[in-house]
């Protein structure tokens, strides 16, 4: 297809139903390569069950998702994260009983130390990874204000800041694409902005983003893009200031 | 004496290993494994069955070669488990470890032709079965196993010396007088109320169940009175913990040199027909040496994934980690870890019956874990040597002082194991080595 060359993920048709409930119904989505593409729709209107479908954590009943120019509906969840796309959670999930600094270093990707033969009789190229993969999350930490948390378990941060370290995990992974469910959800406006400036920084260096958020500001400020999700279906898809003026849209929101 | 500190380190270095095994497979990866008895039994039987094949290898070659082949057995039932349970939810894979363990059991109960079924195998070659070491290499072997134990001590001063860091010397002396003068006080107490209860006991015309009631009052005050002196004095001695540390390191240094010294004399001696000897030997220097290798791997990158697979599998996944297959490694290497044991446990029993691996065997590997603390591999050998310990005192005291026959008595046993789980649950839910911290994090 010609628009592959700058399309990094594309879903088609995508179907989803609980039951009775048709949570996606015929929803499709794109993300330019490079772009910051939003995602919005009343309560729900099925943004998180898509994204539990993109990232295959649940499978679709019927749909074609391409990401990179390859199939992936048939790759396990791990497998998707491996190719390059990593999904957050609305209520951010972070483990507990490690460190911080433990939760982002379990994001870096193929890491000799997880292979337990390597442990045991490579521990020199283990260690030197361990120290180079330590020094950049220190500076992704750093970035999101969670350095002084450092060595703190997971489970003793709150919940703005659980969100952070989500974010700042996710790009531990070095993806080509992170979809961030609600980031600013429960974060104080100053660090909204914050983390907004690290997006667009973030995007600069080449990190596509596809972007789950209620909050409009958010969404005028970063996205290149928006979908429009309502009932699990598409309703529009623009720039954020036409999705704006959409009476659909308009309708969809204040109908709830 | 020396016979019985013998075998008491060979049940404290089998438990402890089949205790690590446990503990990598719940404490670090969260897999309920109530059927881990399966693993030992399968271990077992494997070695020994295949150590009785005439093979034309010597033994000194062949019987390693069988503990190999028999925990990887154990290893592959692990693969098995797995495989058929570990992508349902994770109460599903209790209740299969449960039947498995069971099915294990029966097989070797039934397949008579295999296993000789009740009969039990027995006359098996047993390791450095008539092995006659010449002086130096006695003097070896205690050179090896004194290595041994002096790292162990090693490891247990870098401990301490990070838990008394920057707390003054005095406060450090106050804590740990008031906490020896605790325990010690205590100690002597309950030394009293056995011998107390034993001389009610050896008196006529005293009914069973007065001196049962009046065993029990004592204890019952004894333990009130001591929970509330420690509540008066805890608040007002700070560094108590720093004091409970040095003295039970103390504690631990002079109750394991006394060990020691037995040890340290039957190796000496060794002679051609200490066949217990050998085997504490091979058990210490085994469990050293896995230990060391399952600490190296909990603290590596490796370790992390099954944390992380603990903490919440669907963040493992979400981070590319290919859950199952860490599952499936978690659940072979903690099997195979319980196959060695299982091997050592068969050589020590010297006759092997189905009835060795009852799910009793299970409850006993939970209890070890959950008494040292989950997640740590220091607390797993700590709770298998308080097991024992217990074990082993209750043999001999509990038979003088509680108005029970012996069938009785052993049911009694387990019974204040259970008691006793309950009580540190109550008091010390994270285990004697567990992080309290870990116990208040918001999910
Ligand atoms: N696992 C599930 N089982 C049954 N129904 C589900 C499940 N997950 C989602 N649903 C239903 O699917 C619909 C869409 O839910 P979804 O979480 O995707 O909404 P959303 O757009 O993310 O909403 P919000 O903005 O509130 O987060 C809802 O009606 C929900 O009840
Ligand atoms: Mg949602």
């Amino acid at each position: 297809m010609a628009d592959n060359s700058h399309s990094l993920l594309s879903a088609k048709n995508l179907y989803k139903s609980f039951g009775g409930i048709k949570a996606v119904d015929n929803a499709s989505i794109e993300v330019p390569k490079g772009s910051i593409t939003g995602l919005i729709g009343p309560n729900g209107a099925g943004k998180t069950t898509l994204f539990n479908l993109l990232s295959n954590f649940i499978r679709p009943d019927s749909g074609e998702i391409v990401f990179d120019g390859e199939p992936i509906q048939q790759l396990q969840p791990h497998q998707i994260a491996q190719q390059g796309m990593v999904r957050t959670f609305q209520v951010a999930r972070v483990l507990s009983r490690l460190s911080v600094m433990e939760n982002m270093l379990l994001a870096t990707q193929q890491q000799s130390g997880e292979n337990f033969w390597n442990v045991w009789f490579h521990p020199g190229r283990v260690l030197k990874e361990e120290r180079s993969q330590r020094e950049r999350a220190s500076e992704i930490l750093e970035s999101v204000g969670l350095s002084h948390m450092a060595q703190e378990y997971a489970g003793a941060l709150s919940g703005g800041q659980r969100k952070l370290l989500e974010i700042a995990r996710a790009l531990m992974v070095q993806p080509k694409l992170i979809l961030l469910d609600e980031p600013a959800a429960g974060v104080n406006p100053t660090l909204i902005n914050k983390i907004c400036e690290h997006i667009v920084q973030w995007n600069r260096e080449g990190l596509s983003f596809l972007v789950i958020e209620h909050n409009m500001d958010v969404i005028m400020s970063l996205c290149d893009r928006v979908w429009v999700l309502a009932e699990g279906r598409n309703l529009a898809s623009g720039t954020p200031t036409e999705v704006q003026k959409n009476t659909q849209v308009l309708e969809a929101y204040l109908g709830q | 004496m020396e016979g019985y500190i013998v075998s008491l380190i060979i049940f404290t270095a089998i438990f402890a290993l089949f205790g690590l095994g446990l503990n990598l497979q719940w404490g670090f990866t969260g897999l309920i494994n109530f059927g881990h008895v399966a693993f030992m039994a399968v271990g077992g039987y494997v070695t020994v069955l295949l150590s009785d094949l005439d093979v034309p290898l010597p033994l000194l070659i062949w019987l390693p070669l069988c503990v190999l082949i028999g925990s990887i057995f154990a290893a592959l039932l692990g693969l098995l488990i797995g495989l058929s349970t570990v992508r349902l939810r994770e109460d599903y894979l209790a209740i299969v470890t449960i039947g498995v363990s069971e099915m294990v059991r029966l097989v070797a109960l039934n397949e008579e032709w295999l296993t000789r079924g009740a009969f039990g195998v027995q006359g098996f070659p047993l390791p450095l079965q008539g092995f006659a070491p010449t002086l130096l290499t006695r003097i070896g072997m205690l050179a090896i196993f004194t290595g041994v134990v002096a790292l162990g001590y090693w490891q247990l001063w870098k401990w301490l010396r990070q838990r008394l860091k920057g707390i003054s010397r005095q406060a450090i002396i106050r804590s740990s007088l008031a906490v020896s003068g605790y325990l010690g006080s205590l100690g002597l107490l309950l030394y009293g109320t056995v011998i107390g209860a034993r001389q009610l006991k050896l008196a006529e015309g005293i009914p069973a169940w007065l001196v049962g009631l009046t065993l029990l009052g004592a204890l019952v005050a004894i333990i009130s009175l001591y929970t509330w002196l420690a509540r008066q004095t805890i608040p007002r001695l700070p560094d108590w913990s720093a004091g409970l540390s040095l003295v039970s390191c103390l504690l631990s240094l002079v109750t394991g040199l006394w060990i020691y010294q037995f040890a340290a004399h039957a190796i000496y001696t060794y002679s051609r027909t200490s066949i217990k000897t050998g085997l504490m030997f091979i058990s210490v220097l085994v469990v050293a040496l896995i230990f060391w290798g399952l600490q190296k791997l909990v603290r590596s990158p490796w370790g992390r994934v099954l944390k992380a697979i603990r903490e919440d599998e669907e963040v493992a996944k979400a981070l590319g980690k290919n859950v199952f297959w860490y599952k499936l490694q978690a659940l072979m290497l903690g099997g195979l870890v319980a196959g060695v044991a299982g091997a050592l446990y068969a050589w020590q029993l010297t006759t092997v019956y189905p009835d060795n691996f009852q799910p009793l065997v299970t409850f006993n590997a939970w209890t070890i874990v959950v008494l040292g603390g989950a997640g740590n591999n220091v607390g797993t050998l700590l709770g298998a040597a308080i097991f024992w310990a217990y074990q082993t005192m209750t043999r001999f005291i509990l038979a003088d002082i509680v108005p029970l026959d012996d069938a009785r008595l052993g049911a009694f046993r387990v019974m204040i194991i259970g008691l006793l789980l309950m009580v540190l649950m109550v008091l010390r839910p994270q285990g004697i080595l567990g992080k309290k911290e870990e116990l208040t994090l918001g999910r």
